[in-house]
């Protein structure tokens, strides 16, 4: 949509475009440690007792605390660590969130009846590009793994690429069966064209398994062998101390954040208000990002909440799940997404 | 089976190796044997008189006698009567036969007796300390002579 | 072991120190990419000489100690060591005493049992189940404590009877207690047998048949899951437990679900041993009488002889051969622990499987290292 930008803003730009960054990062961080108080309150209420309780109100603080605990701890480093992966593995971990975070839209605001998505900016290809990126995290914890001199790392990093390569398949195809029915790559022209009808009722199976491979895209319970506690101590962030690994930390729960959000536009209806609501000068206003913040939030306590009830699988039924159950069940629900879009279309 | 029965079984079998038979009661039976029969002893026992469990096996240092004792005591699965065996042993190179081959869970006992009372099992596939560090090898803490570890001896406390 | 390593295998140690284990002990793992080669298992970490301790302190002191041999199942390895001395000195407690021994030894068996489960729960990554065992272990906990004061450790058991009688009320109090644990083993069982990665964790993993299991020499649960059913209250009853109805749970498959499955089954059966021992606890003196054992005598000398005690631990057969010459410190103790021959079963269990289930397998036989090493 074309805005007219003054000739005297021209100059300013990037520093407008740098101050929107370091808001946006802020925002990024602020949102996963949200999510990380959600997960320990939520736990916690499943397994009856109390969460973070002393920490201002309702442990609201706690994860300040822990942040300072973290950047004052000592940075080891193991004795024969190969110096340039283990230093330098943050930066994909981190850089494939920010990456994410560009392209995809976090609300919307209707002026006058026109809408106007929040996106930082606003691709053709935009869910091909997400999709892409957010698969870049696995060098970062790859880098972590082989780098840190320690065997239990080093299964952690086997056990990671077993299962990351065998679940990016059916999540981009689901990814592309949403685009074929709708007839965009653009996230934001698939979250504008489900209407009433939501994706989710027009591709359940698609949902569904788009919604199990997020889950092990991110690396969750019971898909988290990688990190498992119990067999393979921390798996592969063994090594990390201090605020590296805090970073690799919150880096899964951004990561978290963001697919859900993913979630909430593909299959759940994105922003889309009824048009009295649309029409309305406040409401408008907030109406849209706050029912997309309402749903993404609820697709968040579903993933938390799933981690704390069910066992963990062993690496070979992960590897087994997703290549003999989840990938035909993909092509199925690509064939289907392609015979719907052509009977609506016709 | 009955315990005399079982004791009757017994004596006939190893007239010479087997001394001092008793029952102490229903389900409890003792008796002594040759260390150089132990083995064929304990192959006998679990062959014919249904005793496949090894409770455990021990070792028993009677400093005034100036000998060792292994004691072998023999469970079943099936009745309840238990077998002390008994096997007397020098106290200045104790050895007596491993019977691993007869029952598989008597290795790591052996291998504890070794190390706390320094008796040599032969022909063991793997006679190294088990539960004493490797340097406490020859010390034989629980000989009654043992003089503390290192420079500290356990007080009587009454 | 440390033979030539061929190009992708490495060798890990689950060393001393690892989240998984019930108690120090190295487990030397040769892995094959996942798959286990080799494995070799170092004890010793937490060995305290028990068995010399024991031959310097007085028979009283010693029940102080024996307490320590397994922290949390102290009333069983106590029980042991009084029947052992009590068969010695030739004497009998009365009907009370063996009524309230059997009530704490069925309530340690109950909350061994609901640790075990919960542990073994954790090690396959199913944290929730271990805090709602922890939770029902606590009201059992404090059921112990009402009667013995203390949570682990309890030094409660005396020569010829018990310290303390029972408190007032402790049948109203315990009831609900077991009410509420019947629902919830209930509840339990029911997420354990309609979980669907639960069960494609445990079912067909570690699987022991009977014959291999006899020959091992494991025993209690992990024995009975095989399809023997060896108990020791059945083979030879001690304290009241001829007069006592229950039934030895068995299960046939051998694996670690049927192993779970017979530590649930026997959490019911001692909830129903403790209730028929409330109805039928008789009154009486808690000491044999016109003897001087119900007094604080420190010093007490037990006539020479052997003998050799069996209980029925939570974990298995626990045994103790003591050997007396007549004065008042026993001459030898030998302490055989039921977690020992479990553990020197477990690195041909483990050969052939991954590592994950290295964590499921060791888990499901629920021990404690520290009766091991003693």
């Amino acid at each position: 949509m074309p805005i007219n930008i003054p000739e005297l803003i021209i100059p300013l730009l990037p520093w407008i475009r740098g101050v929107v960054g370091l808001v946006l990062i802020g925002a990024i961080f602020l949102a996963a440690m949200g999510a990380v108080w959600l997960e320990r309150k939520l736990s916690a209420d499943i397994q009856s007792r109390m969460g973070p309780c002393r920490v201002g109100k309702y442990g609201l603080l706690q994860l300040v605390a822990d942040a300072i605990k973290l950047f004052t701890k000592e940075d080891l480093k193991p004795w024969n660590a190969d110096s340039l992966l283990f230093n330098n593995a943050n930066i994909f971990m981190i850089g494939s969130i920010f990456l994410m975070l560009v392209a995809l839209p976090v609300g919307a605001i209707f002026i006058n009846g026109v809408e106007y998505p929040l996106a930082v900016t606003q691709m053709d290809i935009s869910v091909l590009y997400i999709e892409a990126v957010s698969a870049l995290s696995i060098f970062g914890i790859f880098m972590v793994a082989y780098g840190s001199n320690n065997k239990y790392s080093l299964l952690g990093a086997f056990r990671n690429f077993a299962r990351m390569v065998g679940y990016e398949v059916p999540l981009g195809i689901t990814v592309i069966s949403v685009a074929v029915m709708t007839g965009s790559l653009s996230i934001v022209d698939i979250s504008r064209s489900q209407g009433l009808h939501w994706n989710i009722f027009l591709q359940p199976l698609g949902c569904f398994v788009f919604f199990v491979s997020l889950m092990a895209d991110m690396g969750r319970l019971p898909f988290d062998q990688n990190e498992s506690e119990e067999e393979i101590i921390a798996g592969w962030i063994t090594e990390y101390c201090g605020m590296r690994f805090g970073l690799g930390f919150f880096a899964e729960y951004m990561h978290m954040v963001l697919g859900s959000f993913l979630v909430a536009l593909l299959f759940l209806g994105g922003w889309n208000v009824p048009g009295f609501v649309a029409n309305n000068p406040v409401l408008g206003l907030i109406a849209p990002t706050g029912f997309l913040l309402v749903k993404a939030v609820f697709v968040l306590m579903v993933i938390i909440g799933l981690r704390w009830a069910v066992p963990r699988f062993r690496i070979d039924q992960v590897v087994d799940l997703s290549w003999k159950k989840l990938f035909p069940l993909a092509l199925l629900n690509l064939v289907w997404a392609v015979g719907l879009g052509l009977y609506l279309g016709a | 089976m009955d315990v005399t029965e079982i004791l009757k079984s017994l004596t006939g079998t190893f007239p010479e190796a087997i001394s001092e038979a008793t029952a102490e009661s229903e389900i409890r039976a003792r008796a002594y044997v040759d260390k150089e029969k132990a083995k064929e002893v304990c192959q006998y026992l679990k062959d014919s008189l249904q005793f496949d469990h090894l409770c455990s096996v021990c070792g028993v240092d009677y400093i005034k006698r100036n000998e060792f004792e292994v004691v072998y005591h023999i469970a079943s699965y099936d009745h309840p009567v238990v077998l002390m065996l008994k096997a007397k042993l020098p106290r200045e190179n104790p050895e007596i036969e491993s019977i691993v081959s007869v029952y598989w869970n008597v290795n790591w006992y052996e291998r504890e007796t070794y190390e706390l009372f320094g008796i040599v099992f032969k022909n063991h596939p793997n006679l190294k300390p088990l539960i004493l560090p490797e340097d406490m090898l020859g010390e034989w803490p629980l000989r009654k002579d043992y003089e503390g570890f290192p420079n500290k001896t356990a007080r009587n406390l009454v | 072991m440390e033979e030539q390593l061929e190009p992708n295998e490495m060798i890990v140690h689950l060393g001393p120190q690892h989240p998984m284990q019930p108690g120090p002990f190295r487990l030397n793992l040769r892995l094959k990419g996942e798959t286990v080669v080799d494995a070799d298992i170092e004890l010793g970490f937490i060995h305290k000489g028990i068995e010399k301790i024991l031959e310097n302190k007085t028979y009283l002191q010693g029940i102080t100690i024996v307490d320590r041999i397994c922290y949390l199942v102290a009333l069983v390895n106590e029980e042991c060591f009084v029947g052992c001395t009590e068969k010695l000195l030739g004497i009998e407690p009365p009907e009370r005493s063996k009524y309230i021994r059997v009530i704490l030894d069925e309530l340690t068996r109950i909350q061994s049992h609901l640790l075990g489960i919960g542990e073994f729960a954790e090690f396959i990554g199913f944290v929730s189940m271990f805090m709602y065992a922890v939770r029902e272990r606590e009201e059992v906990l404090s059921l112990i404590d009402m009667v013995t004061g203390a949570r682990v450790t309890h030094s409660y058991l005396k020569f010829g009877g018990v310290r303390d009688d029972l408190p007032d009320g402790f049948k109203e109090k315990t009831t609900p207690v077991l009410n509420d644990l019947k629902k919830e083993v209930d509840n339990f069982e029911q997420m354990f047998h309609t979980d669907r990665i639960y069960r494609e964790r445990t079912v067909g993993v570690g699987v022991l048949t009977a014959d291999v299991a006899k020959s091992l020499g494991v025993s209690g649960p992990a024995l009975r899951a095989t399809g023997v059913p060896f108990d020791i209250r059945k083979n030879e009853p001690y304290l009241v437990y001829k007069d006592l109805d229950f039934k030895v749970c068995t299960e046939t498959a051998g694996d670690c679900f049927a192993r779970v499955q017979v530590r649930l089954n026997e959490i019911r059966e001692s909830i129903y041993i403790l209730e028929q021992c409330l109805d039928q606890i008789p009154n009486g003196p808690l000491f044999p009488e016109n003897t001087l054992y119900g007094r604080r005598t420190p010093v007490m000398r037990v006539p020479a002889g052997e003998v050799f005690h069996r209980v029925e631990d939570p974990r298995g057969e626990m045994g103790m051969y003591m050997v007396s010459d007549g004065s008042d410190k026993p001459y030898r103790v030998k302490v055989r622990g039921p977690y020992y021959p479990t553990l020197q079963a477990l690195p041909p269990l483990i050969i052939g499987t991954t590592v994950a289930d290295v964590a499921a397998i060791s888990g499901s036989m629920d021990g404690c290292t520290s009766e091991a090493d003693r």
